[in-house]
């Protein structure tokens, strides 16, 4: 093992799944048998993503950490390394580094139900969360699951979101901005859809995931509703190059979004000093 | 002639050397290590260099170097590792700095931008670049007799003289220097040319105290940090001020090069061929437009002043939240640089709106110099007002019996307020 926390390890990409035009799961397993068989996560954390030439990016675990050998990235084409990543084949190598980041509180949602919030791409970490919580099914109570995307063709994990609903107590509701002719679902943003979900507040947790616009409009309704801000999860996004809390990109105020978060509750999130 | 020095161990942490006898040090040290030492170049400016030869270069002990010495702890550009690609994959080639190096003649604002890194590179997960040339580094400081124009180390509390984190700290006395050894390793390196070196005496000891004392004296700003931090914390500054300095900054990044305590960084790749290639760190500015720009474009610090903003608060409020100190060490490097007077000095100045205090007047209160020099606290001050209204004895009587501060540094602080060179020995009676 090395003691260079910036020395990526080799992984190969085993499978490519095609989620949209622009977001592509990988499947990835790491070269050194030793790191791969000590390697785990938490859900929320992201790799920092090598694309040797290009650089390197940060990004969520999309995968349940019930499978560690099964390491999940859903990564969507934003720029020059994601672009170029969405041209690897099965078989090329990546580098990876982490998991690194402060997770979802995962022990204070067993015995909570559970209300899933997320905006496009969004819903990668939470996917990891939502097939964690699956996984251990009876630990949580009635699971609730929101996703807007911006067309019927930017919904990611569709076979995800069509196989959860049939799972005990899990709702899941899935809406768009702009609705192709075949669409028959929810047009308009999540936050019109709360009367559907019949959520409460009561002895649940909120975890929202997705772009700042859609996050604060879902939290102001929230609050409404009577949730405590404690119990609002989210996560938020920086530009980040180190991921260990050295290069000073992802700061905000005085902390870091690469080791104090990504994943903040409301409460803390409302004392960032988010331009500052 | 100066008496003959021997061979053998060193008997106590405050020596003496002769200024006669430093080159013949410093080229002991180029045996051993890479020294690098302040030297004037052909324009006139001064920098930290590598010295081969002691013989060849003017180390130039007079002018503070205009750039810290931070690029020996990490470099403006660095190789992290090379990455190459053949038919079983990637494999990497990690760069390793193993040199043991002495950098000699840092200032004080210097070595206190070190230990600002240490913070940094050491919590949570280590940066071994960093860290390996760290611990193969050995530090020796020299206090400053004479603050530069845009000094102001004694208001950010880390200078002119050190009181901790050198391995040696010098002191100028004229024809020798009075040597202070911190850290382990400082004995260690000087112990191996111990015949460089006497013990000092206590007139030595004086004489280092109030070169202390004096340089002290000589600085022309006086910046108050609390009050500066305070408004920083209460919103106070004028959203004016934020908006004309965004206008004034030209995004050079300059600020940030030339602090000893900017440590931001860049990371990338830069491809050699088609299959190889480095990822490689560089220095970098939060000034800069691109600097917390996500992919995608959307960017949280979008404008000029909201980035001056966030520089200021950085230094000066989040650095003391976090680590309990703001990390401007005053060494007024940004204020020689930076050409739209966006630098701390003129920042913190502006801010206080304060009416500079002049410097030291013709009279000035015994507490008032002690608290000044650091030697007491205004806790201490007060308490021992309070007791003095009670015992009606003098003010440094009543400090001594208290046992804040001992009849020496009252005899320094007195020989200062009366203006009488010398005096640190016959004030006591």
């Amino acid at each position: 093992m090395n003691n260079n926390v910036y020395l990526p390890q080799i992984a190969v990409i085993k499978d490519i799944k095609e989620e949209t035009g622009d977001i592509k799961t990988f499947t990835l397993a790491f070269k050194d048998r030793k790191f791969k068989n000590s390697f785990s996560f938490r859900p929320g954390q992201f790799m920092m993503v090598s694309v040797f030439q290009a650089g390197e990016v940060p990004i969520s675990i999309s995968s349940s950490p019930s499978q560690p050998e099964n390491l999940q990235l859903s990564i969507k084409k934003a720029g020059a390394l994601t672009g170029k990543i969405h041209g690897h084949k099965v078989g090329d190598e990546i580098g990876l580094r982490g998991p690194y980041g402060r997770s979802f509180p995962v022990e204070r949602l067993i015995g909570k139900n559970l209300l899933f919030v997320a905006g496009g791409i969004g819903l990668a970490p939470l996917r990891s969360l939502i097939n964690y919580v699956l996984n251990n099914r009876t630990e949580f109570g009635q699971i609730t699951i929101l996703h807007g995307a911006r067309t019927p063709s930017d919904i990611p994990f569709k076979h995800e979101l069509s196989r959860w609903p049939k799972e005990r107590d899990v709702k899941v509701l899935v809406t768009v901005d702009r609705p192709d002719t075949g669409w028959k679902g929810n047009i308009g943003p999540a936050t019109a859809l709360w009367d559907k979900t019949g959520i409460s507040s009561r002895d649940t947790i909120a975890v929202i995931c997705g772009p700042p616009v859609m996050i604060s409009f879902v939290v102001m309704d929230l609050l409404k509703m009577g949730f405590s801000e404690d119990d609002i999860i989210s996560t938020l996004e920086r530009h980040m190059k180190c991921g260990v809390g050295k290069c000073g990109h992802c700061s905000i105020g005085h902390q870091l979004t690469c080791v104090d978060g990504p994943v903040f509750t409301y409460r803390e999130m409302k004392e960032l000093p988010t331009d500052l | 002639m100066r008496r003959a020095p021997g061979k053998g161990d060193l008997m106590t942490d405050k020596l003496i050397l002769y200024k006669e006898h430093l080159n013949s040090f410093l080229r002991k040290i180029t045996k051993g290590f890479e020294l690098i030492a302040p030297v004037r170049n052909t324009y006139g400016d001064t920098l930290f260099e590598v010295i081969p030869s002691v013989d060849d270069v003017g180390i130039d002990l007079t002018n503070r170097p205009i750039l810290s010495p931070k690029r020996f702890f990490m470099p403006q550009v660095e190789t992290l590792f090379a990455y190459r690609y053949d038919k079983s994959g990637y494999t990497f080639k990690d760069t390793a700095d193993n040199t043991p190096r002495v950098i000699f003649g840092l200032r004080s604002c210097d070595t206190r931008g070190i230990l600002f890194y240490d913070l940094i590179f050491q919590e949570g997960l280590k940066d071994k670049y960093y860290l390996d040339r760290r611990r193969d580094t050995i530090l020796i400081n020299l206090g400053c007799n004479q603050p530069g124009e845009n000094c102001f180390c004694k208001s950010a509390q880390s200078g002119p003289f050190l009181t901790y984190g050198y391995d040696i700290q010098l002191t100028d006395l004229g024809d020798r220097f009075f040597v202070e050894i911190g850290r382990p390793r400082g004995r260690e390196l000087l112990a191996g040319w111990s015949y460089f070196f006497r013990p000092a005496t206590q007139a030595d000891i004086d004489a280092q105290y109030e070169a202390v004392l004096e340089s002290e004296g000589r600085f022309r700003h006086r910046l108050d940090f609390d009050a500066a931090i305070e408004k920083l914390i209460n919103q106070k500054v004028d959203p004016a001020i934020w908006e004309e300095l965004g206008r004034r900054c030209q995004n050079c990044g300059g600020c940030a090069y030339v602090c000893p305590t900017c440590y931001c960084f860049n990371m990338f790749d830069s491809p050699c061929s088609e299959k190889e290639g480095e990822r490689l760190r560089t220095w970098d500015a939060c000034t800069f437009a691109g600097f917390s720009r996500l992919a995608g474009g959307y960017n949280p610090r979008q404008d000029k002043a909201q980035r001056i903003k966030r520089r200021f608060y950085h230094k000066l409020f989040y650095d003391k939240q976090k680590y309990n100190i703001p990390s401007c060490v005053g060494c007024g490097r940004c204020a020689d640089i930076c050409f739209g007077r966006i630098d701390m000095l003129s920042f913190i100045r502006l801010i206080c709106e304060q009416k500079e205090k002049s410097p030291a007047p013709a009279h000035r209160r015994l507490g008032e110099l002690l608290l000044e020099a650091g030697i007491i606290s205004q806790k201490d001050l007060d308490s021992a007002i309070e007791k003095q209204a009670a015992t009606g004895k003098p003010l440094g009587v009543q400090l001594v019996e208290m046992g804040v501060v001992d009849k020496e540094a009252i005899a320094g602080a007195l020989g200062c307020q009366l203006k009488i060179p010398g005096t640190a020995k016959n004030v006591e009676d």
